[in-house]
């Protein structure tokens, strides 16, 4: 794929948010609130019957479609603007579109908008970021 | 609900604790998304959030009350913005510093009054070279007007 303005970066798609991902990520975030991990306290709070998934596992599905499609690079930074929940079993797609391409030393650094959607509501988070690849 | 003058915020230290990205745990992390663990030691890079977040020396509930907020009335993310110097290591020992950089009052439709609450932290080595740095912003619905 050539990176230049306007072209887009392959998807990333998680067929299904797993509530294991929520328990695996609950005490690494030391965030025992009971919205990601019970679905009778999602319920009681209005919030719908499904478990929420924690905000940091829908940017690291963001970063890891940035990580897939610049496998040399880092993120040098990201905006992220959260729209929206991700729930259990919610099929989600990280997509972006390629703003900027810039020569800086020994890197390129290749800006981009992206979002994350979900199937049934749409975006969850945009934003923007940027990756330095290392010229070859 | 009765809603609490603006509180006077800005300024508040967030200067943590250190925090070290365990290897048992960045796998596990990278496991439950299926990726593969950096074999060269950099962590997954969402670990500036957790690492800041965990480290800052307030749970989110201790955040929210400093706001005069309970976290039992849905405190919501607005935004996380991180901008990285480098990767982030396990097995190094960060040292977590920030502080809240300003709270603003806000109406809106759906939510009635809210305040929308910016703070920044840092992960910085333990020679005081910074290795990243987030904004983020949290939004706490106040409720109506006239819920008084």
């Amino acid at each position: 794929m050539k990176i230049e303005i306007g072209a887009e970066l392959p998807a990333y798609r998680i067929e299904s948010v797993s509530p294991e991902t929520m328990k695996v990520w609950a005490p690494i975030l030391r965030d025992p609130n009971p919205i990601h991990l019970d679905r009778e306290v999602v319920k009681a709070k209005g919030l719908g019957e499904r478990l929420i998934n924690q905000g940091p596992i829908n940017v690291a599905y963001v970063m890891d479609m940035l990580m897939r499609n610049f496998p040399q690079g880092r993120i040098v930074s990201m905006t992220n603007r959260f729209v929206d929940n991700v729930y259990e079993d919610d099929a989600v797609e990280a997509t972006a579109t390629v703003t900027g391409v810039e020569q800086a030393g020994d890197e390129t650094r290749v800006s981009c908008d992206f979002a994350l959607k979900a199937d049934e509501r749409s975006v969850v988070i945009s934003g923007t970021a940027v990756v330095a690849v290392p010229n070859t | 609900m009765t809603i609490p003058d603006l509180p006077d915020v800005a300024g508040y230290s967030l200067d943590g604790e250190t925090y070290t990205i365990e290897s048992d745990e960045n796998r596990d992390l990278c496991e439950s998304l299926g990726v593969a663990p950096d074999p060269e030691g950099k962590a997954h890079p969402i670990y500036y959030y957790i690492a800041t977040q965990v480290a800052m020396g307030e749970t989110v509930a201790g955040l929210c009350n400093v706001c005069a907020f309970d976290i039992e009335d849905g405190p919501m993310m607005g935004g996380s913005n991180p901008s990285f110097n480098a990767p982030l290591m396990v097995g190094e020992p960060y040292q977590v510093r920030g502080q809240i950089d300003s709270i603003v009052r806000k109406e809106s439709r759906k939510l009635g009054i809210m305040d929308i609450m910016t703070y920044t932290l840092h992960l910085d080595r333990l020679n005081g070279e910074r290795m990243c740095s987030a904004t983020n912003s949290w939004i706490f619905p106040r409720g109506q007007k006239n819920e008084d």
